[in-house]
């Protein structure tokens, strides 16, 4: 399973490099804080460009198993880009909702 | 290349297998296809297309002429459903003792023996207490007897709904009592005195006889069911039929026969049941083993139980699942929903808050069972030394509350049902040591994600009649009427 994404470093280890460009630090946290459960995380930088994150299983699982997690792994990374970029699309008006709505009303009419 | 003329507005999403749930900021949702979700992100009026209108109307992008309109619409949207926090403090429990004369296996509150009469509270101390509710700006107050089995200090019960009487005639709020019993010691002049005073009873019930004593037991070894029946029945002579309600607790033992417990129920002619899951505190987290059960098997038992239930309801008999018709009136109307335990920020604290026998305060009943097993992190203070202000502005109130905002928790940030669901550090702290918790692997989040989960299956049907029912529940009609 060593595709330049994925790859087996160890049995029971692997690690996920991911581009920096395409996907933020954020992105990568909160994908990664979904996951602690089954894995024991270490994300780390690899190189200018890009980002790895080791994956060792904590309880046993098959190796196929794992290969699914890591697949998950790299959806939801996805996923949390997405929606990264569309809070850059429409955070400003998500902080402005808020801000009006827990606004004192005196003085409002 | 199609450029962006469209705002989005914000919106959550989640994926499921029939497509994607797009919710808005004000909790509106709306079902696209993968190919109509593409349609929403490219931010384009004419690749939109017909959806445009669709969009709009759901509040998912908007004109930029129209934006700060549609900021101050959804502002006010928020504001409305955010309203349970306008008032502040309102649900005000009250240990009365730790008596009781049931040791029940998963009882939260850890009762004690019935001679432990240092275990009740004080008259001096319950006066100190209804002064402090007092000084909640709420306009409504709801005063809750608990225990142990609060009718053992009775007296206690008694003066202290007097002396809140007298109080409120000065304060002129809307004072509501409840007393939390299991019914067995009550007494005709004590169902009198309820009647005159508008005091409404809330009692257990775990099923048919067998199933309601497997778990809740007397320590005098009888049966608590026989006795329950009959003080049940001379309950409604003096208080009506809806003057007693009742709660049940799912243990492993009802998981596979909740179907019988919903008949029970409705042959006892109670209008509906709440299907509530274990609770990890006090004699509960001991017998986890023997009572406890995973969320999937919970969420498998749930399902099955709501599916008897609205068969029951279509086959004529009235019957409600109260924590679906909490989620369904969250889901379908725009309105505030007080709901202590799934609130945001949490109501521990600010919407509920137990005074315990000595007069320690807790931001939730959950806090006060932590206490008992020798973990006081959610004291807040004590009536007879702390002022209201030490109490609720304290740093431990503040504390939960900034930690309970699901709007910026790791795992609910960014999760659809955010507008929905609410947050519970006190379990969340005797689950993991951590008052934010962790998701999506916390007991608490699969559970609400699966029943939310089902409920947008049910609505995605579409089927007029269960609809019908759904907006029964919601608005407490008949199914007959919604149908006319």
């Amino acid at each position: 399973m060593n595709d330049g994404v994925i790859n087996e470093v160890k049995p029971g280890v692997f690690c996920v490099h991911l581009a920096k460009a395409l996907y933020e630090r954020e992105a990568v946290f909160a994908a990664a804080y979904k996951f602690r459960e089954d894995f024991f995380i270490r994300i780390e930088p690899v190189e200018e460009t890009h980002v790895g994150i080791w994956f060792e299983v904590k309880r046993g699982q098959a190796i196929n198993e794992m290969r699914d997690g890591l697949g998950e792994f790299c959806n939801e990374v996805l996923d949390q880009q997405v929606r990264m970029d569309l809070d850059k699309r429409f955070g400003h008006l998500r902080e402005a909702i808020y801000e009006q709505a827990f606004r004192p009303i005196n003085g409002r009419g | 290349m199609l450029h962006e003329d469209v705002q989005l507005l914000p919106f959550t999403y989640r994926v499921m297998p029939q497509g994607f749930l797009v919710v808005n900021q004000a909790g509106e949702y709306l079902w696209l296809s993968r190919s109509d979700f593409d349609r929403l992100l490219s931010g384009n009026r004419e690749r939109m297309g017909e959806l445009y209108y669709r969009f709009k109307g759901k509040h998912l992008v908007v004109d930029d002429d129209d934006e700060e309109l549609a900021v101050e619409m959804l502002a006010t949207k928020l504001r409305t459903r955010k309203g349970y926090l306008k008032a502040f403090t309102s649900l005000h429990m009250i240990v009365a003792t730790l008596r009781c004369n049931f040791r029940c296996d998963y009882c939260h509150a850890s009762s004690s023996d019935r001679d432990r009469a240092d275990t009740d509270m004080s008259w001096d101390t319950a006066k100190h207490v209804v002064n402090l509710i007092f000084e909640s700006p709420s306009p409504a107050i709801k005063i809750e007897f608990q225990g142990g089995e609060p009718l053992l200090n009775w007296d206690l019960v008694e003066e202290t709904i007097r002396y809140a009487e007298v109080v409120n005639r000065f304060a002129g709020r809307n004072l509501e009592f409840v007393i939390c019993t299991n019914l067995t010691m009550v007494t005709p002049e004590m169902l009198t005195f309820c009647k005159k005073h508008r005091v409404s009873l809330s009692t257990s019930l775990d099923g048919p006889g067998q199933l309601h004593d497997l778990h809740r037991k007397r320590r005098d070894g009888g049966s608590g069911y026989e006795t329950f029946r009959k003080k049940l029945d001379l309950t409604r002579e003096y208080l009506g039929q809806d003057g007693c309600s009742a709660l049940l607790t799912v243990t492993r033992d009802h998981l596979n026969r909740l179907p019988e417990v919903v008949d029970h129920y409705a042959e006892l002619g109670f209008n509906g049941v709440f299907l509530r899951s274990l609770n990890p505190y006090g004699y509960a987290a001991a017998n986890l083993n023997d009572l406890g059960y995973s969320p999937g098997e919970f969420l498998v038992a749930y399902k099955t139980a709501l599916d008897y239930i609205i068969d029951m309801n279509f086959r004529g008999t009235p019957f409600v699942e109260y924590y679906a018709a909490l989620m369904l009136q969250r889901i379908l109307t725009p309105f505030a929903t007080g709901f202590v335990d799934l609130q945001s920020p949490s109501g521990a604290g600010i919407s509920g808050v137990i005074y315990d026998y000595n007069g320690d305060v807790y931001p939730a009943d959950e806090a006060r069972m932590l206490a008992r097993t020798g973990d006081r992190k959610f004291c807040m203070g004590n009536v007879l030394d702390n002022s209201y202000e030490e109490l609720f502005h304290g740093r431990l109130v503040q504390d939960l509350v900034h930690k309970s905002c699901v709007e910026v928790m790791p795992g609910c940030a960014t999760c659809a049902y955010q507008i929905y669901c609410g947050a519970d550090p006190v379990r969340y702290y005797a689950e993991s040591g951590d008052v934010t918790g962790s998701r999506p692997d916390s007991g608490f989040c699969q559970k609400n994600k699966g029943i939310i989960d089902h409920i947008f299956e049910l609505l995605l049907r579409n089927d007029n009649r269960l609809n019908n029912l759904f907006w029964a529940w919601i608005t407490s009609r008949n199914l007959k009427d919604m149908e006319l």
